[in-house]
């Protein structure tokens, strides 16, 4: 009996206990509504990943969603998730290569909070992040999105179907665009 | 033959990924170990250049801000798409969120019901294993709630503590130290208590009878003694540390989303049992028979082997793997949720059971667990 009971238990946790949308009144959630909810904190921190800056990744995050609207509309289907953290991925690595006015920014964001008190620290920490962003934008796209998608979390299986390429090519992928990144960063004297 | 660049590389991701044969082979190859030695290598300084702090998303106004935006477009091109109403809930439904929730709840439920649920027929088990279910599976499972009575364990009280002195007091427990954080990990943890209890199960043939002929069959014969037999267990406090997450409010299925590493860790002694009428194994043994339990399902309970040593944990393969790992000397069962948001560990020591579960690697949470002391 143990066993099965503790099956048991578990299952009516798996089951019934996990957060669920909250019924709103008089209002139905669309599929669009649900995936909002449940990918917008993800393509922000894959967004954060190529600007370095959390208002910026918030822009990209808006136009993606916005874009990802009036796309697919109201049921944008099971392949919109991937869709979305492509393209935060490849709008930040847009935005990255075309907005001059981004160091400054950058910048200011580097310094706050902790390093705010150490202005040597501040300023190799903005150095060392202009570098990393001026990197990213020098190697090849499908390498930086594969960085930007990774260390936001995204696993291999996600990586893969985001890509549109086997699971098994995304480490390698990986590995040559981390080795090339490095590469970059570390010729750049930083 | 040495395994390519990217099966490498993903063996320091997603280990488990790995096959046996793989494996196998880094075990023992110099050369591929100075190959995953350089990779790990460039994954760190690569892992530092682009982390950075992590913020907390508020998913509700950033809908509601592109609400906002959609209404000026549609404004502004005569109406191309509908404006969206406001968004006037807050929604808790990401997947981070639901990782969490899964991985929390499944530790805490282990740790501190489940598990105890288990130990009515395993006593003083020293290691774990998965055993596979589906949903479905777990709704026929459920189903044995109508062949007894169950009392007790049907609730989690957190008792929220303001440091780990105050928490380990209250448990009687000494509260894990952990030695190693993620990067990004909140450094400050919370502290609570889950309260201990007693659950019973008490076994009722005429129940058992009416659930039988529901499941489209008759129960088998019953050994004598088994009707109205209890098994009881006594749930010892357990301690919960917290990063980066509220565990009592997660579930609950409140707090907001954190978009960056939390995990919670789960302490608790050995539940103690008693029993009345036939052996637990006994009554393991005739539910596992009865009709509406799925054959493989019982199978693979069956194969766990003696139970006396071995907790079988439920993994949902719909939703996560586990495989076996070693906890400082301890054997352990890793846990990775299919999602690659979350991941979660569990082992036992020294009579007591420790849980981590979170939005961590699996790499990440190994790491957690073997510097916790």
């Amino acid at each position: 009996m143990a066993v099965p009971s503790a099956l048991q238990t578990v299952g009516r946790h798996l089951l019934t206990d996990i957060p669920r949308p909250t019924p709103e009144v008089g209002v139905r959630p669309t599929s669009f509504d649900r995936l909002f909810a449940e990918e917008y904190a993800r393509v922000t921190a894959i967004a954060r990943r190529v600007l370095g800056d959390p208002a910026a990744a918030e822009d990209v995050a808006q136009e993606v969603f916005l874009d990802l609207h009036r796309r697919f509309g109201e049921n944008p289907g099971a392949k919109a998730p991937a869709w979305a953290r492509t393209a935060a991925a490849h709008l930040a690595l847009n935005v990255i290569r075309s907005n001059r006015r981004r160091a400054g920014r950058e910048e200011r964001y580097a310094i706050e909070p902790s390093l705010a008190h150490d202005p040597q620290a501040a300023v190799e920490a903005a150095e060392t992040g202009r570098a990393v962003r001026a990197a990213l934008a020098r190697i090849p796209r499908r390498q930086a999105t594969v960085l930007a998608l990774r260390y936001s979390g995204l696993s291999y299986a996600e990586m893969a179907s985001a890509l549109g390429i086997r699971v098994n090519a995304v480490g390698t992928r990986l590995r040559r665009a981390e080795a090339r990144l490095r590469k970059e960063v570390g010729d750049a004297s930083v | 033959m040495h395994p390519s660049d990217g099966t490498l590389r993903r063996s320091l991701d997603e280990p488990v990924a790995v096959d046996a044969t793989n494996q196998a082979h880094l075990a023992t190859c110099g050369r591929c170990a100075a190959r995953v030695r350089r990779m790990s290598a460039d994954a760190a300084a690569v892992h530092t250049m682009l982390v950075s702090p992590e913020a907390v998303v508020d998913v509700a106004t950033s809908r509601a801000r592109l609400a906002r935006r959609e209404a000026e477009t549609a404004g502004a091109q005569g109406s191309q798409w509908p404006a969206r109403r406001t968004w006037s809930g807050n929604r808790r439904t990401s997947r981070v969120m639901a990782g969490i929730a899964v991985a929390a709840a499944a530790s805490v439920v282990l740790v501190a019901t489940g598990t105890a649920q288990d130990f009515l027929s395993i006593f003083q088990p020293s290691q774990v294993t998965a055993v596979p279910v589906t949903a479905a599976d777990v709704r026929s499972l459920a189903g044995l709630a109508s062949y007894g009575t169950v009392t007790g364990g049907s609730t989690i009280n957190f008792q929220p503590e303001p440091d780990a002195a105050a928490a380990a007091s209250a448990a009687g427990l000494g509260v894990p130290v952990v030695a190693a954080l993620p990067a990004g990990t909140p450094a400050a943890p919370k502290y609570a208590i889950v309260s201990g209890g007693m659950v019973t199960f008490t076994f009722d043939a005429t129940l058992a009878g009416a659930a039988a002929t529901r499941a489209g069959g008759q129960l088998p014969a019953m050994p004598a003694g088994l009707d109205g037999s209890t098994l009881s267990v006594s749930i010892q406090p357990a301690v919960v540390v917290s990063y980066g997450v509220d565990p009592a409010t997660l579930l609950q299925g409140g707090a907001g989303v954190p978009s960056g590493p939390a995990f919670i860790l789960v302490a608790t002694r050995t539940p103690t049992v008693t029993s009345t009428g036939v052996t637990a194994r006994q009554l393991e043994d005739y539910l596992l028979s009865v009709p509406g339990i799925p054959a493989e399902v019982a199978s693979e309970i069956r194969a766990v082997g003696n139970p006396a040593v071995t907790l079988p944990v439920p993994i949902p393969i719909d939703l996560a793997s586990g495989s076996s790992v070693i906890i400082n000397g301890a054997r352990g069962l890793l846990i990775g949720d299919s999602t690659g948001l979350g991941s979660a560990v569990v082992w036992q020591h020294n009579g007591v059971v420790d849980a981590i579960a979170g939005t961590l690697t699996v790499n990440e949470v190994l790491g957690v667990a073997r510097s916790t002391h």
